[in-house]
């Protein structure tokens, strides 16, 4: 009984946080790796996979909770695609990357023949990021690109200090410092 | 009780299983055999054979015995290899509604999926009678590498025999499901599994009762048909200069040449050299003769090496895409009976420095597999011992189900958990005839992403969305899946609608799509048609509606 109200009440966190970061919904520290991100899901699996549930929930709980489980899942495709620095830094939504995009399927550019885009993170809006600031920031991608991760540090911390207001800057900045103090 | 019965539907043999609390019991066919042939004729004398029993008609009348179904169920009868695959069979098949292929034999037109609801039809009773209790419930399998329309397709092959499909699985993953259960223990290993007709690789990671697929690569058209093809080509030459009649327009001669190949085949997989010869063989004008052969298996492996070298690369393929070195690996698992072929597992040695596991039955690892799931989804099945590949045993004669002695417990812990990948990745067309990713390959599923789309005209009341299934950057060098129709919506300035797209591919790898209006909140779903799926039947059990918009 317990069990069952325990993953219903996971569901209802997880669906209810629209906007909530992968690794906030795994549930780990911003920055982890892909070991901490692969136990985390195995844990979320062992509790809340569909399959464990099929005969003990409703048909509508049952759906509350595969779609928790598929975002999670969603979530930790994230993490795993960004085996490589260059990519861990999310692309700034609604605004064209200065490089192509590399391995993950990470919106940038607006798919536009037919339809386009929205933003899909409105807290992180590049419009809010001064014009100085984002130079320095494409100039960060572009030092994460040759593996230089004091350059990004430095070139992150130029763009923060044109724009201190920015959310998106500090939470990039902390994922290349957290990404340093991995590496030996 | 209710019972639930694993199935292994292979593209030559099927074999079904159930998880009992004493292990795996096979369900047997009419003379007590494991494997059953993926064979169904439709004889001179009215019914359906299938089986062991419908092997016989392949001589007498090829053109009325349908084999090798799985080579096109679900598919675009359009298809490059589909048309190569259409040369080798001797029955006739035609293109049908949805671009899907149709075989007619006397006059009748079979769908498909209407075809291989016969041998789970046949399956499905031979468990009824053995353990005398209706059985409704089922796990197939399916190779990793099946897109959507295949895996409708085998669903709906599933429902017409009069089952209730609770779960498609990945043939690998079923493999190692049979391995890895109950076992308890954290390892990585790798399935090579090559059959009749679908070659799949799969890396795992077994972590406890989890059994993650790292990755998954394959290629639907390589098998061990394709293996006594080349064989059966030798052998056709070799009796074209004797008796100096090309057997290759004549069916039955063809056939017969094909079985000869699968037989001495299976010899060489003992022995460095078979002689003998193939006897019967009518030629056209009355005339009977017999092909004298001798072949040593280094004769053979140079008939087949061009095959066996795709397997490898696609195997060191998957050590790539899982970003693995083959050291890491602690076991791999041979599947399939082309594995019992001396050269595959010599290459797969070198490749994985270390003897591939023989420990199991390649022909009965995948229902094991599927039956454990099986018993798992239906809450009967006992954790712990006695359910693995290696103590699987056949308890027809004193099954205990069959004889209602025992009460299975309720299951409360330790089930095994599958996260098994996503197929191949799924896009949308984009500017520039570029495609923009939403669900990746070897993502785990179920999985869910939705994106938000918006008008870029004035009062624009339509938008189209086409959907791709490849590996490509570029769409059309992808395969297309459909194309996504959100009408009707109001008039409003451009950039002013935000409509969400959400993309979920279910635990049975089969895409859903679903579109909302995100200012009314109106659900609105979108439909999409995938080429050479079956014409899905109404239902809320259906994959995908059938009404194109």
């Amino acid at each position: 009984m317990s069990a069952r109200s325990d993953v219903l009440l996971w569901a209802q966190r997880v669906i209810g946080r629209k906007d909530a970061t992968a690794c906030q919904i795994l549930d780990i520290p911003a920055g982890s790796g892909l070991d901490a991100a692969q136990q985390a899901f195995h844990k979320i699996a062992r509790m809340a996979h569909p399959d464990l549930h099929r005969r003990t929930l409703t048909a509508d709980e049952l759906e509350l909770v595969t779609t928790a489980y598929a975002r999670a899942a969603a979530a930790y495709q994230e993490l795993r695609g960004q085996r490589t620095v260059t990519t861990r830094i999310r692309a700034i939504p609604g605004v064209p990357a200065a490089v192509p995009p590399t391995t993950q399927a990470i919106p940038t550019a607006p798919p536009s023949i037919k339809a386009i885009a929205v933003p899909e993170e409105p807290g992180h809006a590049p419009n809010k990021m001064g014009s100085k600031a984002l130079i320095y920031y494409r100039k960060a991608e572009l030092a994460l690109r040759r593996g230089d991760l004091p350059g990004a540090v430095l070139q992150l911390k130029m763009a923060i200090a044109s724009d201190p207001q920015s959310q998106f800057l500090r939470s990039a900045l902390a994922e290349v410092e957290a990404e340093v103090a991995r590496k030996p | 009780m209710s019972v639930a019965l694993g199935i292994d539907l292979g593209t030559t043999n099927s074999v079904a299983a159930i998880a009992t609390p004493t292990g795996v019991e096979f369900i047997l066919g009419a003379r007590g055999e494991r494997v059953h042939p993926s064979v169904i004729a439709f004889p001179a004398s009215g019914g359906v054979v299938v089986g062991t029993d419908a092997k016989r008609y392949r001589l007498s009348e090829p053109q009325h015995v349908v084999h090798s179904a799985k080579r096109f169920i679900g598919q675009n009868t359009r298809a490059p290899l589909v048309q190569l695959a259409l040369t080798g069979v001797r029955y006739n098949v035609v293109e049908g509604p949805n671009q899907q292929p149709i075989v007619v034999v006397r006059d009748r037109r079979m769908t498909m999926p209407e075809i291989s609801s016969h041998v789970l039809l046949h399956l499905k009773r031979a468990a009824e009678r053995q353990l005398g209790t209706p059985v409704k419930d089922a796990v197939i399998t399916v190779p990793a590498n099946f897109t959507d329309g295949q895996r409708q397709a085998t669903r709906e092959a599933g429902r017409l025999a009069g089952l209730d499909v609770m779960r498609l699985i990945n043939e690998p993953t079923a493999a190692a499901l049979a391995y890895g259960f109950g076992q308890d223990r954290e390892q990585m290993i790798a399935v090579f599994d090559f059959g009749g007709g679908t070659f799949d690789v799969s890396i795992l990671q077994l972590d406890g009762e989890v059994f993650e697929v790292l990755a998954s690569e394959g290629d639907f058209f390589l098998g061990g048909d394709d293996l006594d093809r080349a064989l059966a080509e030798n052998l056709a030459s070799e009796l074209h200069r004797i008796s100096r009649v090309d057997p290759r327009p004549h069916a039955a001669l063809m056939m017969k040449l094909m079985m000869g190949a699968e037989q001495i085949k299976m010899y060489l997989s003992d022995s460095e050299a078979a002689e003998g010869e193939i006897e019967g063989l009518d030629l056209p004008g009355g005339r009977v003769s017999t092909l004298p052969f001798s072949v040593t298996r280094a004769q053979f492996e140079a008939m087949i090496a061009g095959y066996v070298e795709r397997t490898m690369a696609v195997t060191r393929q998957v050590l790539v895409a899982a970003n693995i070195d083959p050291r890491m690996i602690s076991d791999v698992l041979c599947v399939g009976g082309s594995t019992r072929i001396p050269m595959v597992r010599q290459q797969l040695a070198e490749i994985f420095r270390r003897e591939p596991n023989i420990s199991i039955n390649p022909d009965e690892v995948v229902a094991q597999g599927a039956a454990i799931q099986a018993g798992s989804l239906t809450g009967d099945l006992t954790s712990g011992t006695g359910m693995g590949a290696r103590d699987a045993v056949a308890t027809a004669g004193h099954s205990p189900l069959a004889r209602g002695t025992i009460t299975l417990p309720e299951i409360t812990a330790k089930r095994p958990v599958l996260l098994d990948v996503n197929p191949a990745t799924l896009a949308i067309h984009t500017a520039g005839g570029f495609t923009e990713r939403l669900l990746d390959k070897n993502a785990p599923i179920p999985i869910e992403r939705s994106r938000v789309f918006t008008t870029s005209r004035d009062n624009q009341t339509r938008v189209e969305i086409d959907c791709c299934r490849g590996e490509s950057r570029r769409y059309t060098d992808n395969e297309p899946l459909g194309t996504l129709l959100l009408d009707d919506l109001p008039p409003r300035p451009r950039g002013d609608l935000q409509i969400e797209v959400q993309f979920r591919v279910d635990a049975d790898g089969i895409l859903h799509v679903r579109a909302s209006d995100l200012a009314s909140g109106q659900q609105q779903e979108a439909h999409l048609q995938v080429l050479g799926a079956p014409v899905a039947p109404a239902g809320p059990a259906s994959g995908v509606p059938d009404d194109k918009p």
